[in-house]
C-alpha cells in the first residue's frame, strides 16, 4: 500500500540531448510501496527520465528529489538509497557473475560481511545461484538481465529503478519478474520504464504516460484497463491533447 | 575508498584478461633479449673502459639503458592498456552503473589510473630486476640506479595519465590508444628537429620528455623533472575529469 508521502518527486525536469529536446516539464511523484509505470512509445524520453532520477544524468532544468534532496547532490551513501537497471544491462563480461556483483558491491561501499550476505541473497532470489561461477559474459539475454537486477538490489534500496526490465526474458522469467516486483515493492518504491501495456497492467500501481518528452497521463491504474488503452493508443499516434 | 574500489576493479579484470598477460609476457621478452644484448656490449667494452679515467661503469651502460628501454617500450605499451578504462566503458555501458553508485569522474578516473599505473609499475620492478640479478657480481651505482628507476616511474605515470585523458576524450578504444600514443610520441620527438637543425630552442626542448628523463638516468634528481612529471599527471587527469563530469551533463 502506497504511503502518503511521496519517496521521489520530479517538479518541472527537461532534459536536451544532442541539441533536441528529449525531456520537457515533466512532473510526477513516486511513494514508498508505490509502483509506477512509465509508459511511453520508443524514443518518448523514459530511458532519459530514469537516468536523471538515477543521478546518471543531470537535467538542464528542473529537480529530482529524492525525500526532499536533489539527487544530484546525493553522497554516495545517500545514492545507496536508489538501486537502477539501465536499459543495456551494464556487465563486465570478463568477470563471473559473483565476481560481478562483489564489485557492484565495493563500488556501493558495502561491507564485507554485508556484501556477501547480500550477493547469496539475490543469487538465491533471482535464480542465479547456479551459475554464480559462470562468467557473466556468456549468460543468456535473460540471466544478464536478471544478473542486472541483482546488482540494482544488491544495497537493498528504498527506491528501484529499472529501465525495461522485461526485454529480453521469456515468458516464464516474465511471470517470475513481474511477481518478484510486485513482492519487492511491498517495502520500496518502484519505477518501471515499458513501452508494453500489459508489463504496466501486471505490475503497477500508476501510469505516467511520457509522449515526446511530455507527461500526457498520469492516473492510478484503474478497474476499467480499457479506457488505459484507449489513452495509450491516442497518445502513442498523436491524437491525445497534453493535460492542462 | 571508492577510487580503491575502481581501481582494485580494474585491475581484477586486467587480472582475468588474456590480453593483459600476452602484453606483459611480450614485453618481458624483448626487455630479457635487449638486456642481454646491452649486456653483451658491456662485456665487449670493459677492457677498453677499465683503462680510461672517470669511465662508464655497469649502471650507465646496462642498467640506466635498460631502463630507458622500457621507457621506449611504455610509449606502445601504456596506450594499449589505457585505452579500455573509460573508452571501453562508454561502449559496454558501464558508465551509467559507476554514475549511479554515486562515483565522481575524479574518483573514478583517480582508480583507473592507478590500476593501469601499478599493471606498468610491476612490468617496471621486473624489467628492474634484470640488472639487479647482477649486482652481485658487478659493482652498481645503487643512487644513479634509484634516480633511474624514480624517473622511469615517473615517465610511466605520465604516460598512463595521457593514455587515460585519451580514453576519456575518446569514443572508441582504439581511438583513444592511437591518440596517446602520438601525443606520446609527439612529446618525445619534439625537440628533435630543432637538434637536428642544431638550433637552440628553450621552450621545445622543455617540453619534451627526454629532457626531463636523461637527468634522471645519469643519476640526477631535479625537482624542476619532477614537476614536469607531476603537472602532466595533473592536467591530464583534470581534462578527463572535466570531459567525464561533462558527459554526465551533456549526455
Amino acid at each position: 500500500m502506497p504511503s502518503a508521502s511521496p519517496l521521489l518527486l520530479l517538479e518541472h525536469v527537461g532534459r536536451r540531448l544532442a541539441g533536441r529536446e528529449v525531456v520537457a516539464d515533466v512532473t510526477f511523484s513516486v511513494a514508498r510501496g508505490e509502483v509506477l509505470g512509465l509508459l511511453g512509445v520508443n524514443g518518448a524520453g523514459k530511458s532519459t527520465t530514469l537516468a536523471m532520477i538515477a543521478g546518471v544524468l543531470a537535467p538542464d532544468s528542473g529537480t529530482v528529489k529524492l525525500d526532499g534532496r536533489d539527487v544530484q547532490e546525493l553522497s554516495a551513501t545517500a545514492r545507496a538509497r536508489i538501486g537502477y537497471l539501465p536499459e543495456n544491462v551494464p556487465l563486465w563480461p570478463e568477470l563471473t557473475v559473483r565476481e560481478y556483483l562483489e564489485a557492484c558491491g565495493r563500488l556501493r561501499g558495502m561491507e564485507r560481511s554485508s556484501r556477501k550476505r547480500a550477493i547469496d541473497r539475490e543469487l538465491l532470489r533471482l535464480d542465479l545461484s547456479g551459475m554464480a561461477d559462470r562468467l557473466s559474459g556468456q549468460l543468456s539475454l535473460g540471466q544478464k538481465r536478471r544478473l542486472g537486477l541483482a546488482q540494482a538490489l544488491l544495497h537493498d534500496p528504498e527506491l528501484l529503478v529499472l529501465d525495461e526490465p522485461g526485454n529480453g526474458l521469456d515468458p516464464v522469467q516474465t511471470t517470475q519478474l513481474r511477481e518478484l516486483i510486485r513482492t519487492l515493492s511491498e517495502s520500496r518504491a518502484t519505477i518501471i520504464s515499458t513501452h508494453v501495456l500489459s508489463e504496466v497492467e501486471a505490475m503497477c500501481d500508476r501510469v505516467v504516460i511520457l509522449h515526446e518528452g511530455r507527461v500526457r497521463f498520469d492516473s492510478p491504474l484503474a478497474a476499467d484497463r480499457g479506457a488505459l488503452d484507449r489513452a495509450f493508443l491516442a497518445i502513442a499516434r498523436g491524437n491525445a491533447k497534453a493535460p492542462a | 575508498m571508492t577510487a580503491r574500489a575502481i581501481a582494485r576493479l580494474d585491475l581484477k579484470r586486467l587480472y582475468v584478461r588474456p590480453f593483459a598477460w600476452t602484453l606483459a609476457a611480450i614485453a618481458l621478452a624483448i626487455m630479457a633479449w635487449l638486456f642481454l644484448t646491452d649486456l653483451n656490449l658491456f662485456l665487449a667494452l670493459q677492457p677498453k673502459l677499465a683503462s680510461q679515467e672517470g669511465n662508464l661503469g655497469f649502471t650507465d651502460i646496462v642498467s640506466a639503458q635498460h631502463l630507458l628501454a622500457f621507457v621506449q617500450l611504455s610509449l606502445l605499451i601504456a596506450p594499449l592498456i589505457t585505452m579500455h578504462p573509460i573508452a571501453g566503458e562508454r561502449r559496454a555501458h558501464t558508465l551509467p552503473l559507476l554514475f549511479a553508485a554515486g562515483l565522481s569522474p575524479a574518483r573514478i578516473l583517480f582508480g583507473k589510473f592507478f590500476a593501469a599505473l601499478i599493471y606498468l609499475w610491476l612490468l617496471l620492478i621486473g624489467v628492474a630486476l634484470m640488472p639487479l640479478t647482477l649486482a652481485h657480481a658487478t659493482t652498481p651505482d645503487w643512487g644513479q640506479f634509484g634516480a633511474a628507476l624514480l624517473g622511469c616511474a615517473l615517465c610511466v605515470a605520465a604516460l598512463v595519465a595521457i593514455g587515460v585523458a585519451c580514453s576519456a576524450f575518446a569514443s572508441h578504444p582504439a581511438l583513444a590508444a592511437t591518440a596517446a600514443l602520438l601525443i606520446a610520441l609527439i612529446l618525445t620527438l619534439l625537440d628533435r628537429g630543432a637538434q637536428i637543425s642544431g638550433v637552440q630552442s628553450g621552450w621545445l626542448e622543455y617540453l619534451a620528455l627526454p629532457t626531463h628523463l636523461t637527468p634522471f638516468l645519469h643519476g640526477l634528481v631535479r625537482s624542476v623533472d619532477v614537476i614536469y612529471f607531476g603537472l602532466i599527471i595533473a592536467l591530464s587527469l583534470a581534462f578527463a575529469a572535466r570531459r567525464l563530469a561533462a558527459e554526465k551533463v551533456r549526455g
